[in-house]
């Protein structure tokens, strides 16, 4: 089976955020409030919400200022940490590339948003954690991938800056364009080998750390939450019981308290037009 | 355009200028990638380093409101150094063509041109004129017995000399004019330093060879300015002497404002326009002779007189007759300038009872905006016809304004957004394409046709049975698009495209269109001998409706084509949608071949003559003759194109020649000529002329806080300029509305230099008030190293940048920029000057 990427070129890149708003779109996120900090980069941070965010950086290019847009979201890692680290398997490396997660098995516990190298996993801090908190990220848009469409963010790239294509295949794209121009490009394809590799690759004329990309060596940051995991699984028992305890005695008091009127819930995509 | 957009591609170096198309083309940075992966380089200039800047090879800031003179050395780089394509600029502009010898130019009248009118601040332009010659031409004419016999006739032609600079030619006077603009000038005047400035020069004159191309995008960077007309002029001038117009990869790309501005602007909704580009009458025309008077009998133009006709066919139908003028009586004749500028002037004079925005948001977008909020205060009704409650529709509930002040009456008649409607969008590339409907609209919004339609028949009701002759436009006008539930829009697209009222023949007698039948090019309303038989809403659109082949052998109306053919893999693209005229897509496209008809490059061919088969060939629709040949002479006593030789590639000009010195049509000068904005803070310094010395100059309110004042460097020390963002359109009416775009620009802020905000004490993120002659507004300050101050005539001066869609409504709200923008316009189009004027910064 084919195994997919998406290959970033920075160069190409404007900064427009298409492919920030057709991610909300396809995903159904809603905008958030926000407000104007003196930086174009908003939302401030990915978040549950956002779960693909433009960062613009101002860099000082020898006297001569540089614009630059970093995509951040989700780097689906070739052996990814948030997986390793799941103490329940909702987090799931599938063999075409994207890192998805299954709602229905996710207990909010934050492993992987700790062991993210990236810092790409938010949580729902809008909701509690009863009612039904869970972690959310790009999901490379495994829903579209399995319906024959590309996704979202690369399909919308005006620019032509996202090319989505067999990881592969795009490693030779990036080298090659390195090779032709190289003036133009730092001499490293990032993402071939960080962290063991991840689907996502970028290509930059700054060094990758002054965008915003972390410093990483070839071996896999898994190793690494593996060893950690040992120690924390019993911890995690424990956790476990306490919010099942937890758990019961919400559930008793709420016995006590008059049901809701059933109705669809103003927040629920879903419910869009019944709710108008 | 001259080009379209997929045509970047094509380019060696895309030059923009006045414009940042990553922000509000962005689609368009696909194909100005594509070129950069072919290896060509990307020049930007601009006062902020954008996020066009940001994929510039080489990047330049200049100040704003300086681009005559950025482009002027240019143009003086290219002469000095001999860059330009001579074999282009002698046989293609009217460089050798000689200028009456009493002209005299802004370098030896101190800023001027020979003519001025201190009193009328006018031009009078008899000394801008060609010198003309006398030829003897024979000419069949019919004698009194009804013979034809041949008979010699006097006829007067622009004079041409033989050497560029033979004294009294455009060239020497060109050459003269623009020694001027030297770099040093540059550096001085646009604050640029010279050694970018030459980097600039060197990179975009490389484009002078002939196997080399370099496209010029623009867009309100250079329009909006006192001089907007002279900048555009100054870059025709510039591709021009390049040899860049007719050719892929270049061209003058006006990158339009609004998806549909092109298809807006070809229907003539400018008050100077009826519909494809004929002039609109004015109370010097009284009568259809002396309107008919304004076409040019030696280009093209020769033939507006029937577009004219065709026009009024499609209007008035059967009233519209050769012995009522066909209704010439019934188009108004206007009395002066109704540009925008005025229009707010007389309506805040009182002189205007009602108003109807369709799509449109004055009390964000106009200039002085507060002005023009209380202009709308002393209407007595106004009509908003817009997908949201704008701020122009809720005017009379702006913070500040006790709505039981007002007495004008308000409609918000809700419509349809583009997608929730089938018709044809037109790119600034002139291609047009029709759309269906792809959305369903909220309940109880209208198409504009529909609310149109019913307008319009309300009206014919009203005014049925009036035997007044002032109400004969309304009652005769033929209004036939269909009955309820809707109008039908294939109907207004077939009047739009042309049909024929009865059989159209040529001269011969030969039936060349069957009534009923889609015209499919204007080139039968040329032919025709009854021409009146043809009604045409929009003569360039000639044939965009009318069934055409797809590149597949399915047929179906032009511009609902959706073929992927690509001739010469130039990205033509020539089967999908329809572009005017005749599906052309590089205009002037003559120029592509050398005067013999050979490509001036292998790897730049377009168009060439075919010497077996006697006709010109290629990948595009010849923007010429298909059969005159490169050596054909022209016929002094022809009409319209006969009058034109062989090697005139510029068929709308009297003389079919590229101008670089334009004889008549412009009021401030017939060379572009630095002047300051009208709020500047340095002395011009090419002459003791400050500001274009024909701009008409507004003092209504003057001295009062929303008045016509102009600010000076003591109190408002600070260039400012306006923008717009990728994230919000326009007013912001469709975007701030969307909490997906609200979320990525929530607040109305100002771009500060580093340098300034440490000046004034002000951090990154602070409020801080920005203010101009005309009041202040309280914004949020973003401090960035994108803006620099510059050195401008020695002095430093500090450049701010402020984005113009926020207002009160919305999700995304903050004070409006043009409550402090200048009412003031361009010499010849009056477009607001909104891109450079003068205010202070200070914490708030």
């Amino acid at each position: 089976m084919a195994k997919y990427g998406m290959l970033i070129d920075e160069t190409r890149c404007t900064g427009c955020r298409g492919c920030q708003v057709a991610c909300k779109q396809w995903n159904d996120l809603p905008g958030e409030e926000t407000h104007n900090t003196g930086s174009y980069t908003n939302p401030p941070h990915l978040s549950a919400q956002t779960w693909n965010l433009i960062e613009y950086k101002e860099i000082d290019r020898g006297g001569q200022v540089g614009f630059f847009f970093l995509k951040r979201a989700c780097m689906h890692c070739e052996h990814p940490a948030c997986v390793s680290v799941c103490p329940v398997g909702a987090l799931r490396k599938t063999p075409e590339g994207p890192v998805v997660y299954d709602d229905h098995k996710c207990i909010g516990c934050r492993y992987c948003m700790a062991a993210c190298p990236f810092g790409i996993p938010k949580f729902d801090w809008q909701k509690g954690l009863l009612e039904g908190a869970l972690i959310r990220k790009c999901t490379f848009c495994a829903d579209r991938l399995s319906n024959g469409l590309i996704p979202a963010c690369a399909k919308t790239c005006p620019s032509k800056a996202i090319t989505f294509g067999e990881r592969d295949q795009l490693i030779v794209e990036a080298e090659n364009r390195i090779r032709k121009n190289p003036d133009k490009y730092v001499n490293h394809v990032y993402g071939k080998e960080e962290a063991g590799g991840t689907s996502i690759l970028y290509l930059s004329a700054v060094p990758f750390e002054q965008l915003g990309l972390p410093k990483l060596g070839p071996a896999p940051v898994t190793t690494l939450s593996e060893q950690v995991m040992e120690y924390t699984l019993p911890f995690a028992g424990v956790w476990l019981a306490t919010l099942a305890g937890l758990a019961a005695v919400f559930k008793f008091r709420e016995r006590g308290a008059k049901q809701p009127e059933i109705g669809p819930a103003a927040d629920d995509p879903h419910n869009k037009e019944a709710s108008k | 355009m001259t080009n379209d957009w997929i045509d970047i591609k094509n380019a060696d170096v895309v030059f923009i200028i006045g414009a940042n198309p990553a922000n509000n083309h962005p689609a368009s940075f696909a194909w100005i990638n594509d070129a950069r992966n072919r290896g060509a380089k990307l020049i930007v200039v601009d006062p902020a380093f954008t996020r066009s800047a940001s994929a510039a090879d080489v990047y330049a800031p200049l100040r704003p409101g300086t681009d005559i003179v950025f482009l002027g050395g240019i143009i003086n780089y290219a002469i000095q150094n001999k860059l330009y394509n001579e074999e282009y600029v002698k046989a293609y502009t009217n460089a050798l063509t000689l200028i009456n010898p009493d002209f005299k130019g802004p370098a030896d009248l101190d800023g001027y041109f020979s003519g001025y009118n201190k009193e009328k601040r006018a031009y009078d332009n008899s000394t801008w004129k060609y010198q003309t010659e006398k030829v003897t031409v024979k000419v069949k004419e019919k004698d009194a017995s009804g013979k034809e016999v041949e008979v010699d006739k006097e006829v007067s032609v622009p004079k041409r000399a033989v050497n560029l600079d033979d004294p009294h030619t455009v060239w020497s006077h060109f050459k003269k004019h623009y020694a001027r603009y030297t770099p040093e000038m540059v550096e001085r005047v646009c604050g640029t330093p010279k050694d970018k400035f030459i980097q600039v020069a060197q990179l975009f004159c490389s484009t002078g060879a002939p196997d080399k191309s370099g496209a010029i995008l623009y867009a309100m960077g250079q329009t909006q300015h006192t001089v907007g007309s002279q900048n555009v002029r100054s870059m025709a001038i510039l591709q021009l002497v390049l040899g860049n117009i007719g050719i892929p990869g270049g061209g003058v790309n006006a990158l339009r404002g609004e998806s549909n501005v092109q298809g807006s602007t070809d229907q003539g909704v400018l008050f100077h326009l009826l519909p494809g580009y004929l002039g609109a009458p004015t109370d010097a025309n009284p009568d259809l002779k002396s309107y008919y008077a304004r076409f040019d009998t030696t280009s093209y133009w020769a033939n507006g007189p029937r577009f004219f006709v065709n026009l009024m066919k499609a209007w008035y139908g059967d009233v519209a007759k050769p012995e009522n003028d066909y209704c010439y009586n019934y188009i108004p004749k206007s009395s002066g300038n109704y540009s925008w500028i005025s229009l707010f002037q007389a309506m805040y004079a009182g002189k205007i009872k009602g108003l109807f925005c369709m799509g449109q948001n004055p009390a964000v977008s106009g200039p002085n905006a507060r002005m023009e909020r209380q202009s709308l205060a002393k209407l007595e009704w106004m009509v908003a016809m817009d997908l949201f409650e704008t701020e122009t529709a809720g005017f009379w509930k702006a913070p500040g304004v006790d709505p039981k002040t007002i007495n004008t009456e308000v409609f918000l008649l809700p419509a349809l957004d583009a997608m929730e409607k089938e018709g044809s969008i037109v790119t600034s590339g002139r291609r047009i394409q029709w759309r269906p409907r792809v959305a369903a609209g909220p309940s109880g919004a209208h198409t504009d046709i529909w609310i149109l339609d019913r307008l319009a028949k309300a009206l014919k009701a009203a005014y049925a049975g009036s035997t007044d002759a002032k109400d004969r436009p309304i009652l005769d006008l033929a209004w036939n698009y269909g009955e309820d539930p809707e109008p039908d829009v294939w109907l207004v697209a077939r009047e739009m495209n042309g049909y024929a009222l009865e059989d159209v023949k040529d001269a011969a007698g030969k039936t060349i269109l069957a009534k009923g039948a889609l015209l499919s090019s204007f080139g039968t309303i040329a032919l025709a001998a009854n021409y009146d038989a043809i009604a045409c809403g929009s003569w360039i659109y000639a044939g965009y409706f009318a069934p055409a082949d797809d590149g597949r052998g399915v047929w179906r109306p032009a511009a609902r084509r959706r073929g992927q053919k690509d001739p010469g893999n130039l990205g033509l693209y020539p089967y999908w949608g329809y572009t005017w005229p005749l599906n052309r897509h590089i205009l002037y496209n003559r120029a592509s071949a050398r005067p013999d008809g050979t490509p001036w490059a292998e790897n730049k061919k377009l168009i060439w003559w075919d010497a077996a088969k006697k006709v010109w060939t290629g990948y595009d629709v010849p923007d010429f003759v298909p059969t005159k040949a490169p050596d054909a002479k022209a016929n002094p006593a022809g009409l319209g194109l006969a009058a034109q030789s062989g090697t005139d590639p510029f068929i709308m000009k009297a003389d079919g020649k590229g101008w670089l010195f334009a004889p008549t049509g412009l009021t401030d000068g017939p060379m572009p000529e630095h002047y300051e904005p009208l709020e500047s803070p340095i002395k011009n310094a090419l002459s003791g002329c400050q500001i274009d010395p024909v701009v008409k100059l507004w003092d209504t309110e003057r001295g009062k806080s929303i008045g016509d004042n102009v600010g000076t460097t003591d109190k408002y020390p600070i260039i400012c300029t306006t923008f717009r963002l990728v994230e919000h359109w326009q007013s912001g009416t469709m975007s701030r509305t969307l909490p997906w775009l609200a979320e990525l620009q929530p607040d109305m802020f100002v771009m500060i230099g580093k340098e300034l905000a440490e000046e004034r004490g002000i951090k990154n993120g602070d409020m801080v008030q920005v203010s101009s002659a005309r009041g202040e507004i309280k914004v949020v300050a973003l401090v960035t190293s994108r803006m620099r101050p510059m050195k401008v005539d020695g002095k430093p001066v500090h450049i701010v940048r402020m984005p113009w869609h926020y207002g009160w409504q919305g999700l995304a709200t903050g004070d409006v920029a043009n409550d402090i923008t200048p009412h003031v316009g361009d010499a010849n189009t009056m477009i607001p000057e909104y891109k450079a004027f003068l205010v202070d910064v200070k914490k708030a």
